[in-house]
């Protein structure tokens, strides 16, 4: 199957600290991401996986090789158009969720949105609507986010990504902060995002949560050490893909 | 991890470190320079007084005196040390020339004097008793500080030369504020000149003991002895003397409170912002066991630092610069007994700025306690517990830019935090404002009747002369048939005696004449018509008690007679104690008189002031305009001046203010900013954000400094203006300056501070402060 790259990383060097208080916590790493693809980074803490995710969206410059995100050099694009970038076609979950004080939970899905398209306010407002509903927070929306759940913040917080169309979402241990029901939930709803087409970059030291993607690539002292791929998940067989991936991260390791 | 974290925020702040160290020495050489001032001013006025022999008591007197009844009256009051009666010559200032020129301009009232015989010495500058010789001439201390005269030069007075043989301090009038200057002669000149003008008599009194000097004030008030002119006392001349250099003193305390207050912020801000970046060490420190006393000492070391060195630096300074300030003290005064002791409360007014600091430091970090370890080993960084605005959303915002939107939510959301900056802003623009108006109000032609002057372009003063009612009458006798002086009026006054509520009696000097010609602005009532009426200064309503309405009885011909008081105005001249009345009766025993006059045609006010000044040397004649300039000029220009330096104070006061506040901000908000950031939000989004939240603050904190410039300032102005005596006090403002072009400087110094302050905010990185 010849798929269409979205992002391609070739040779990805990082480096934290300067002078003599250095450490390479990305070296020479080359990874991709498929159009409609869901993929998992694992690996253990200091690996560097959540490094590769904000070098792979550009949110964080890189010391050495190359970033190219539909076709264009992230490296030799401005901060601006990074910023366009990632408001247009890239979506963003952390594991907390990054909600802005003193706003309600429907103003945060629409502020990224309402910068561009005030005068459409209307319309804005009935697509996050629509995904609030989708993933079952439709009630919350005049909430105060101090008056929400762990679980239903992240929902909005994937509402937020959603409202751009994004063609890929990246997600840096987005149910790290949950529940294990909660986090199923979300896992669930990723799924089903992707199942509609866009791709989804996971970063996770969950096997549970990797098991549910297509491809994990595992990482150890900022390299790429094996990948695996495993079939679409259809809601079955978890135990087994699970089996699967712990075997691999006993082989390699780690 | 205590010094790293102190040296970390040492070099990460190094300018605003410098900046508050700059601030701690200002303020500390300020207050050091005020007590040192104080003490010294205060010696050096008592060693003056000591030295001269300061009168206890002294009554002004012009005309016939009977010196016998003086002798008499100290001879058998137990109470009199030593009495004596000098004379003083009043002389006109065009007939005092200094080396080529006259004393014509001069607003003092120049007189010459012979030494005292038993007390109230002139002193030379050594402080000694000046014997003259003849042809010789001392001249008072004032007139070489301003340039007028230097040892050497030729003074000619009434026609005959003296050589200018030093300069004098006169313990009573040395003080700018006194109105009279003394100059010395030797015995034999002043024979000689003493036909060049009008002789006043000081009469003095030295006590046993100045304690018995109210006791002494009654005997003298029942004795009934003459005297026409003020009174004055031990404490005034004290007070006088202390008046120029004290407000000075005041202003220097004023200003170090300021700055004393600017480096309060500075800390207030730069503490918050480093507890804000420290924000996950100290949770650990917390967390691992480290009593808040403890995390606090790490912070309190630094600002003790920071304000030991600024306070040396600054005590120091004081040194450097306390030869400037006392020079005028030891030129007018001459040296203080007591200028070790000067040291000492400078080094203790140090020592206090230096515990205020660490005091304040200390209140700032009580919010250590309030820190969750938990929760800042989380987060990372402070957690905003209020949530304000909740009815202001995004989604109900047709109106303005979401960038803008964003600004003014986070505004109204977190008030408490853009307190300073707002309670910054207001008071700048009000300090900006209210010197600006007071200056327009006070330089406004419309000011004078404020002054109890009538608006009139002319005015001739007859005063200490002889007749001066034959004189009055000539004036107005050449100005009725003067074609070119379209209206005039003759004001004389006179003293009457009246009674005060506590049966005392009060000399009450009273203006006569026809008051509606050149009227003066009367805050309450109006002017007297019938010549049973009376208005009164306000002050002299104020000390009599009266109100409009009210009856006062006053002693004319020796018969009493009731006048009602019809109105209250302002009046700055005479000590602000002042009545006018229409009384018909005159006696011949008048104090003085002025003469209005108003010219048909008002360009020619020059020359006319010229011609009448020629024609009636004993008159005083001069346009109205510079009768203002040359009384109240120097204050014009000073309060012209202070509105300029405000002005530009608060401009630097507003930008770096605000500029360690967006630092704080951006600081406390590295969050949301990489946040937002992370939603695609651009820097110059960010700082659209930020000039907006610094738009919101500005616009509140000027309308609100201006409503409050209008109302508490003009009440605050009205209340300096009223102390000199006027009232009913509005500013004339000039709204182009006040209301559009400071708002605007105030605007644009702060957006360039918010530029500067936040351009933090650019290099706030989305991994730094989200990655897990």
């Amino acid at each position: 199957m010849n798929m269409k790259k979205i992002i391609t990383g070739e040779n990805i060097e990082k480096v934290y600290g300067q002078g003599d208080d250095w450490r390479k916590v990305l070296d020479g790493v080359s990874a991709h991401i498929n159009d409609g693809e869901f993929v998992s980074v694992m690996g253990p803490s200091g690996s560097g996986k959540s490094t590769l995710m904000f070098a792979m969206s550009g949110m964080d410059r890189i010391d050495g090789g190359k970033v190219t995100f539909d076709g264009r050099d992230l490296s030799a694009l401005r901060e601006n158009e990074l910023a366009n970038l990632r408001r247009t076609q890239m979506g963003f979950v952390f594991q907390q969720p990054t909600l802005m004080k003193n706003m309600n939970i429907l103003d945060n899905i629409i502020l990224p949105s309402m910068r561009d398209n005030r005068r459409n306010v209307k319309a804005i407002t009935e697509q996050a609507r629509t995904l609030m509903k989708k993933v079952g927070i439709a009630e919350l929306e005049k909430r105060d986010i101090t008056q929400a759940s762990g679980g239903q913040l992240q929902r909005a917080g994937i509402c937020r990504a959603l409202m751009s169309n994004p063609q890929i979402i990246f997600g840096d241990e987005p149910t790290g902060a949950l529940n294990q029901e909660a986090a199923q939930d979300i896992m669930n709803l990723f799924s089903e995002i992707n199942a509609a087409g866009t791709a989804i970059m996971l970063v996770t030291h969950d096997a549970k949560i990797a098991a549910k993607t297509e491809r994990i690539m595992f990482m150890c002292d900022g390299k790429i050490v094996s990948e695996m791929r495993l079939p679409k998940y259809s809601g079955v067989d978890i135990e087994d893909r699970m089996e699967k991936v712990m075997a691999k991260m006993r082989e390699i390791g780690i | 991890m205590y010094y790293r974290i102190i040296r970390n925020d040492m070099l990460k702040s190094k300018l605003i470190t410098l900046t508050t160290m700059i601030f701690v020495a200002a303020a500390a050489m300020l207050v050091s320079l005020s007590s040192i001032l104080v003490v010294n001013l205060t010696g050096a006025i008592d060693t003056l007084m000591t030295q001269a022999k300061t009168p206890h008591f002294l009554q002004m007197h012009s005309g016939e005196l009977d010196r016998a009844r003086f002798t008499a009256f100290a001879d058998q009051n137990n109470k009199v040390d030593e009495f004596q009666v000098l004379e003083f010559l009043n002389v006109d200032g065009s007939r005092i020339v200094i080396n080529g020129n006259s004393l014509v301009d001069n607003v003092q009232d120049n007189g010459f004097s012979t030494q005292s015989g038993k007390f109230d010495y002139l002193l030379d500058l050594d402080g000694n008793r000046i014997t003259v010789s003849d042809g010789e001439l001392y001249v008072p201390i004032g007139y070489r500080k301003d340039g007028t005269a230097k040892t050497g030069d030729t003074a000619v007075i009434g026609g005959k030369t003296f050589t200018v043989a030093g300069f004098l301090r006169d313990s009573q009038m040395n003080s700018l504020l006194a109105s009279s200057k003394r100059f010395l002669v030797s015995e034999h000149d002043y024979a000689e000149i003493q036909s060049s003008g009008s002789t006043e008599y000081l009469i003095e009194f030295r006590l046993k003991d100045l304690s018995m000097l109210g006791a002494f004030k009654d005997d003298y008030a029942s004795a009934e002895l003459e005297g026409n002119g003020p009174t004055l006392t031990y404490p005034l001349f004290k007070m006088l003397n202390a008046m120029s250099d004290g407000l000075m003193i005041a202003v220097i305390l004023l200003v170090s409170v300021l700055v004393v207050a600017i480096a309060f912020m500075c800390i207030r801000f730069t503490l918050l912002a480093t507890v804000e970046s420290d924000y996950r060490e100290i949770g650990v420190m917390k967390a691992i066991g480290l009593r808040v006393s403890d995390i606090k000492k790490i912070y309190l070391a630094k600002y003790a630092g920071i304000a030991a060195f600024g306070c040396m630096v600054g005590f120091a300074l004081s040194f450097v610069f306390k030869g400037l300030l006392l020079e005028n003290i030891r030129l007018y005064m001459g040296g203080s007994e007591n200028s070790s002791l000067a040291l000492l409360f400078g080094v203790i007014s140090v020592v206090l700025v230096f515990l205020a600091i660490i005091g304040y430091v200390s209140s700032v970090l009580r919010r250590f306690r309030k820190i969750s370890a938990a929760e800042a080993v989380r987060f990372g960084i402070s957690q905003d517990k209020s949530a304000g605005a909740r009815r202001f959303t995004l989604s109900a915002n047709r109106l303005l830019n979401t960038n803008i939107f964003l600004g003014v939510k986070d505004v109204l959301a977190r008030t408490s935090l853009y307190a300073t900056m707002l309670a910054v802003l207001v008071i700048a623009s009000f300090i900006m404002i209210v010197p600006q108006n007071l200056y327009n109000t006070i330089s406004a032609k419309s000011f004078i009747s404020y002054m109890g002057i009538g608006n009139s372009d002319m005015r001739l003063d007859i005063q200490q002369t002889d007749h001066i009612a034959a004189k009055e009458a000539e004036v107005a006798r050449v100005m009725e048939s003067d074609t070119s002086i379209s209206r005039y009026v003759v004001l004389t006054t006179e003293t009457f005696t009246t009674r005060r509520q506590d049966g005392s009696e009060e000399r009450l000097k009273i203006e006569l004449g026809d008051h509606s010609i050149f009227p003066v602005k009367y805050s309450q009532g109006r002017g007297p018509a019938a010549d049973n009426e009376i208005a009164l200064s306000v002050m002299n309503a104020d000390e009599l008690g009266k109100k409009v309405g009210d009856v006062i009885t006053l002693l004319i011909d020796g018969k009493a007679r009731d006048l009602t008081v019809c109105g209250m105005y302002s009046d700055i001249t005479n000590g602000g104690k002042t009545a006018k009345a229409a009384i018909t009766e005159r006696s011949e025993d008048r104090l003085w008189s002025v003469i209005y006059a108003e010219l048909a045609d008002e360009a020619v006010v020059d020359g006319k002031v010229r011609e009448y000044a020629e024609r009636f040397r004993f008159a005083k004649v001069s346009d109205i305009d510079e009768y203002v300039t040359q009384t109240f000029g120097s204050t014009i220009s000073s309060v012209g001046k202070a509105s300029q330096i405000a002005i530009v104070m608060m401009l630097v006061i507003s930008v770096l203010v605000t500029v360690l506040f967006m630092r704080m901000l951006v600081t406390k908000d590295r969050y949301s900013i990489a946040v937002m950031k992370s939603l695609g939000f651009t820097s110059s989004d960010l700082r659209t954000q930020y000039f907006s939240r610094s738009v919101v603050v500005l616009i509140i904190g000027i309308v609100l400094g201006t409503l409050l410039a209008n109302t508490l300032g003009e009440i605050l102005s009205g209340a300096i203006i009223s102390s000199f005596g006027a009232s009913s006090f509005t500013f004339v403002v000039n709204p182009l300056s006040a209301y559009l072009l400071c708002p605007l400087m105030l605007i644009g110094s702060v957006l360039i501070a918010t530029m500067i302050g936040t351009s933090g905010a650019g290099q706030i990185t989305i991994s730094g402060n989200i990655k897990e």
